[in-house]
């Protein structure tokens, strides 16, 4: 947690040359192709967060994996984070500066939970609902989960939109507990 | 109640009612993860809109409420069990600040903080809801103290006299009666709500007392004796004992401020007792020092004067325009080993209007009450005394100073002069006429009765280990042959010329045949 905000930073330095030098999306797929890397290596992750292997070896090693793969702007900023000590932040940096390229090109990232799989159809439908709500393009994260029954939640940053059967249950139940008007239909 | 008429087919016409906009309503929430819980405090990241002391909702039905906003995270203190919040679980705002229900319900109930009973008699329906956190009037919705809160206490009614709608901070240390001082006056204010007070033009007191951080096991015995003495009747007992989180013992004072209000705004009168502020400010420097707010002197945050005085200033007089009601406040401060220059007593003693000091010599030594008049003070009160009561207070307050000072020399012994004896006699005679037991408050005018004999020299020929006795009988039969004198003191609240003289000529008679019963 504490580390977002040092993330952050440098994500934001790495977006200002990326943006000066019209390869946002380049240097998004480099960063992307190292993430992925260290998501799927647990020794490529113990490497670097690891104190006692030297700069110049982490250097070396990171020189030999992606020296082909990725550009030179990408090499030159994993190369100052190692020299700052500061290559553990290196999949913090690669979400935060996904999340800066979204803002940057009105992406919203949205998550939504259903019961059971969406027909296309009907994500089309909710991905359309959506833009026209926030008026910003909606790229949908869709999962799975049993445990609200029925209906959908949809997750927009902090704020929740529930219409799932579960939260229905839920207020039902609030509402007996606290022996409120039951002749009233909801407010 | 009507339960069997209730038919099945009408509960399932009820059901099918409610559940009709059942699929169509979407709930819209916001909502934060846990980073880190635990002591009563937790960190939530998200809940970017998130208000001061807005409440949250956590799972397992536990509330917290929000005290610190920062860059990236909340911080929020725990209402319940934090045992069973986990780091990631997701919590929701509730888009309320921390409120109690208030009401006349809430008399003779014992309740926690946030105005859920808690003593087993059943859920408390109806009343509405207030923030617990509330501003202080200002200067134009107030007036003058003028009204006199009577506490049944001969040493405080007549020397540290408390008024409607003042502060009056209790302080001593352990063992010393402050509890006892503050129940005293709550059950002392069950004559405000007789018919005799009607008469008499005195409004009826609603008390209040706010147990802090103290055993279930004290809190369920004050409980016991309020309702033994029938005090419970006009009484809100809210407790945050030593075994709830120190969040509920940081905000309970604040609530007991909140229900005060209520009667307070309705143009009633209502006394609040915070038993005790040295213990709420030990629980709200538990939660910062949690929150990592950085420590002050004796490692209290920076804000403990502000945490004292936005409660104490609630307490007020309002004008007549809103209906002139009064909250009175009897903070409590223990202090350790008799010193009042700790930081919370120094802060609490220039917030108030006065203090009542109370000394384990004096108590240990059998002066009970054990308070120290000499520097005990009222700031405000003088001018709700009713003036009977000014008139033969006025002079007991210099007697007592004066026998103090002589009774430093009197340990010599030998070679006093006649006026020296003779105000040692009466000063000693004054102290034992002081002394009075707990539970037994005291009317104004037997109370007026009582110091006017002392001060008027008719106790100074009766033996000291007799005065108690004296005055328990010239209370006796004022109330059997003189009970119109009693009850002009009390409807004229001043004492005419004439009134003087019937009662020296009583006090005369009485006199001489008391000190019959001495000599045989």
């Amino acid at each position: 947690m504490k580390n977002v905000r040092v993330a952050r930073r440098y994500a934001q330095a790495l977006m200002s040359i990326a943006d000066e030098q019209h390869s946002i999306d380049a240097i998004a797929a480099d960063l992307e192709v190292i993430g992925a890397a260290i998501r799927g290596s647990r020794d490529l992750h113990l490497l670097i967060a690891s104190p006692v292997i030297r700069e110049g070896k982490k250097q070396a090693v990171f020189e030999e994996l992606f020296g082909k793969h990725v550009g030179r702007v990408t090499r030159g900023f994993v190369t100052l984070l190692i020299q700052k000590h500061r290559e553990v932040l290196l999949p913090e940096v690669v979400e935060q500066f996904s999340e800066l390229r979204d803002e940057k090109q009105g992406i919203l990232n949205v998550d939504v939970g259903g019961s059971t799989e969406l027909s296309r159809a009907q994500e089309g439908d909710l991905v359309q609902r959506l833009e026209q709500h926030t008026g910003k393009k909606v790229r949908l994260h869709f999962a799975v989960d049993k445990a609200i029954k029925g209906g959908l939640v949809v997750r927009i940053g902090d704020t929740v939109l529930d219409a799932s059967v579960r939260r229905q249950l839920e207020r039902l139940r609030e509402r007996f507990r606290e022996g409120g008007p039951l002749t009233t239909t909801n407010a | 109640m009507g339960m069997a008429e209730v038919r099945p087919e009408e509960v399932s016409a009820i059901l099918r009612r409610q559940l009709a906009g059942f699929e169509k309503e979407a709930d819209i929430y916001d909502v934060g993860t846990v980073l880190q819980v635990g002591d009563g405090v937790a960190r939530i990241y998200g809940l970017t809109k998130a208000l001061m002391s807005e409440l949250i909702e956590f799972p397992h039905g536990v509330f917290g409420m929000v005290l610190n906003l920062e860059e990236d995270n909340v911080g929020c203190i725990l209402f319940g069990e934090s045992s069973q919040i986990k780091e990631g679980d997701t919590v929701k705002r509730t888009g309320r600040v921390a409120s109690m229900p208030v009401g006349e319900q809430m008399l003779g109930r014992v309740i926690n903080p946030l105005g859920q009973p808690t003593d087993g008699r059943g859920p408390i329906s109806g009343g509405t809801y207030m923030p617990i956190e509330r501003k202080a009037l200002g200067v134009i919705q107030r007036q003058m103290v003028k009204e006199p809160l009577q506490t049944g206490i001969k040493a405080v009614d007549t020397m540290i006299p408390i008024g409607r709608g003042q502060r009056e901070l209790i302080i001593g240390d352990r063992q010393t009666g402050k509890t006892a001082i503050a129940l005293d006056a709550i059950v002392n204010q069950k004559y405000t709500h007789t018919e005799k007070a009607k008469r008499e033009g005195v409004k009826p007191v609603y008390c209040i007392y706010v147990a802090i951080g103290q055993k279930s096991s004290t809190v369920a015995q004050v409980v016991d004796k309020l309702q033994q003495e029938g005090a419970m009747d006009y009484t809100t007992v809210i407790a945050a004992t030593a075994s709830d989180p120190a969040p509920m013992q940081y905000i309970a004072p604040y609530s007991g401020a909140t229900l005060g209000e209520f009667f307070r705004d309705s143009g009633r009168h209502a006394l609040v007792v915070y038993d005790d502020l040295t213990k709420q400010a030990q629980s709200y420097r538990q939660v910062s020092l949690l929150l990592r707010r950085p420590p002050g002197r004796e490692a209290y945050p920076g804000d403990v004067f502000y945490l004292h005085s936005r409660l104490l200033e609630r307490a007020s007089k309002l004008s007549e325009e809103l209906g002139g009601g009064s909250l009175t406040a009897f903070p409590v401060i223990e202090t350790q080993a008799g010193d009042v220059s700790a930081y919370i007593p120094t802060n609490v003693i220039s917030i108030t209007d006065g203090q009542i000091y109370l000394e384990s010599g004096l108590f240990n030594s059998g002066v009970r009450p054990g308070i120290n008049v000499g520097i005990s003070v009222s700031r405000v009160g003088g001018n709700a005394q009713i003036r009977a009561m000014r008139k033969v207070a006025g002079r007991l307050r210099l007697e007592l100073a004066q026998y103090r000072e002589l009774e430093a020399f009197a340990k010599f012994g030998s070679d006093l002069d006649k006026a020296t004896l003779a105000q040692l006699r009466r000063g000693s005679r004054l102290v034992e006429l002081l002394k009075q037991d707990q539970y037994v408050p005291m009317a104004v005018e037997e109370q007026i009765v009582a110091v006017f004999a002392g001060t008027n020299g008719y106790l100074d020929e009766i033996p000291v280990e007799h005065v108690r006795r004296y005055e328990k009988e010239i209370l006796e039969m004022m109330n059997l042959k003189h009970p119109d004198l009693l009850q002009e003191i009390a409807e004229k609240r001043d004492l005419s010329d004439d009134m003087i003289s019937r009662l020296k000529t009583i006090l005369r008679e009485f006199t001489d045949s008391f000190k019959v019963t001495v000599t045989a």
